[in-house]
């Protein structure tokens, strides 16, 4: 009996870490697309490519709609859990 | 009872452990595979980006300037790329072969993840069968463990108790082989440490067959001091029993096997060589003893003669190089010439003499070939692994040797004649160094004939004008 009240505990320690982390990302996202909508229009935006140091010119507009769908897509995973 | 509660105890620890132990290679397998997943994200992106790369001749980007700086700057050339092979290695490839080496390695990525999660599965799978093993432990005490004590002393051994080597041994097949170094009591003290070694012939057997071949050599040693103390110094001359003989003819075979086939060497069973061994102790005794004039003084140079035969053609050991490369006449070390270098003295003088009668036309012929004769000479020399057994191995390959000098007899000769004659004749010196030098010593006394053989032409003509 205690064994499986232990490994309830693990699964749940499990599910509300990775809530956290999620939360914690969804809030940074809300921020980007916040900072990113604030922007003046002459702005330039560049996205960093992935595991190296190059940052690509993008456009403004469509960073922030793909930042927006980004954090959509986590509020959903958010719910799901 | 309170034997039996401990025991439980010692079982509840043990399957803790057990447990603790797979929950562990679960977390491992855990971190992998979050390894995994990030390679393979960071593999995805980069495909990501190489197909739309070349979609556009330059882009606008930051370049990094060191770890916090940048500066604006425009990537060029967007179809070339190079991929790091491993190792440092880079190749260069545009932007479509370059996901080509991606989508292989997402695929080994891929592999890779399903393996740890099968893994981790499994191991779920065995910690919770623990944790039921703990909670059956825990709570019933119907269930008995059957354990049957190992006792050290009734403790199975197979044979004999194995004895290590001594500290300065070689391996098994070397030991073998070098039991005619070993003086007699050594050997026998050896073989039957081999014997209990091996443990497929008894120490009985061992000792008959020893016995047999000490009375062998006996006789044998009686009738060498009766028969011959006149010809110590050549083997094959001695009236040696025709025992003896095919007992040579046992080795030599032997000695061919070895040569022919590496790999048949490996597959002889052991037994075989041994007994192969023995006789070949027995033969390095019996000849031991016919030449025991030059063996008493070098002992040493006489086994090294025995084993030039068998092991000439494998060098595991610095002295196996030396061995290769060091001829034995008579006994003695003869350190073989190198290729570069002159043919040895007696060479020289065997040409001398069967060159005597070669008509002076031919010396230019000669030098000129000089440099080819000696260099298919010299190649033969290393090529034969059993040269010293057939000193006359040379002049027994004319064919070769003319082959080799089909470009010369084109020249224009008065007499073509001699050509065959000339490819027949021994190894010619490679040198002339060493000829001139006796010329100089002795122009009057060795007048053309000998001489010039290896003279250049503006030698010869100065030589002819005085």
């Amino acid at each position: 009996m205690s064994s499986k009240g232990r490994d309830n505990d693990d699964s749940s320690e499990w599910q509300s870490a990775l809530k956290e982390e999620l939360n914690k990302k969804i809030k940074e996202q809300k921020v980007l697309v916040d900072e990113l909508s604030n922007l003046k229009k002459n702005r330039n935006v560049y996205i960093q490519q992935r595991n190296s140091n190059i940052f690509f010119l993008a456009d403004r507009g469509q960073t922030l709609g793909s930042c927006k769908k980004e954090l959509d897509n986590m509020k959903k995973e958010l719910q799901d859990m | 009872m309170a034997e039996e509660g401990k025991v439980s105890v010692d079982d509840l620890g043990g399957v803790v452990r057990l447990r603790e132990e797979h929950e562990k290679v679960v977390k491992d397998c855990e971190s992998r595979i979050q390894h995994w997943k990030k390679v393979s994200g960071d593999y995805e992106a980069v495909n990501e980006r190489l197909q739309t790369l070349p979609d556009q001749l330059s882009y606008d980007i930051m370049v990094p300037f060191g770890p916090l700086a940048f500066m604006p700057g425009k990537l060029v050339h967007t179809n070339e790329l190079m991929v790091l092979l491993g190792d440092n290695w880079f190749a260069k490839c545009s932007a479509k072969q370059a996901q080509k080496i991606v989508d292989h390695r997402t695929k080994h990525v891929k592999s890779e993840l399903d393996d740890l999660s099968k893994t981790m599965k499994n191991f779920e799978a065995r910690v919770g069968f623990v944790k039921d093993l703990e909670t059956f432990s825990a709570r019933k005490k119907e269930y008995a463990e059957i354990r049957e004590e190992v006792r050290q002393d009734i403790a199975v051994t197979k044979g004999r108790q194995r004895v290590a080597h001594r500290p300065n041994s070689k391996p098994k097949l070397e030991t073998i082989l070098d039991l005619k170094e070993e003086d007699e009591e050594e050997n026998q003290e050896e073989s039957s440490d081999e014997g209990s070694r091996k443990g497929i012939v008894t120490e009985e057997e061992l000792w008959a067959r020893l016995d047999e071949l000490e009375k062998l050599e006996e006789l044998e040693d009686e009738q060498d001091r009766l028969s011959d103390n006149a010809d110590m110094n050549s083997e094959d001359t001695s009236s040696s029993s025709s025992e003896e003989d095919k007992e040579k003819g046992r080795r030599f075979c032997f000695s061919c096997k070895r040569i022919e086939s590496e790999a048949k060497l490996d597959l002889l069973e052991p037994k075989k060589v041994r007994i192969n061994t023995g006789k070949n102790t027995m033969l390095k005794f019996s000849e031991r003893k016919e030449q025991k004039e030059i063996l008493k003084r070098k002992k040493k140079n006489g086994h090294n003669n025995g084993l030039s035969h068998h092991e000439l053609h494998k060098i595991t050991t610095p002295a196996d190089i030396y061995r290769l490369f060091v001829d034995v006449k008579n006994g003695e070390p003869v350190p073989r010439k190198s290729i570069l270098k002159s043919r040895s003295r007696e060479n020289s003088v065997c040409s001398d003499t069967s060159e005597s009668s070669a008509a002076d036309y031919e010396e230019r012929r000669l030098t000129g070939r000089s440099f080819s004769h000696d260099e298919a000479t010299t190649s033969d020399t290393s090529d034969g692994v059993t040269e010293e057994d057939s000193p006359t191995g040379g002049p027994l390959h004319p064919p070769n040797r003319f082959e080799a000098f089909s470009g010369m007899v084109v020249e224009k000769d008065p007499m073509t004649s001699a050509v065959p004659h000339m490819t027949i004749a021994p190894p010619a010196l490679p040198t002339i160094l060493e000829r001139r030098q006796e010329e100089v010593a002795v122009p009057e006394v060795a007048p053309p004939q000998q001489a010039p053989k290896k003279v250049s032409k503006f030698k010869a003509a100065r030589l002819q004008r005085t």
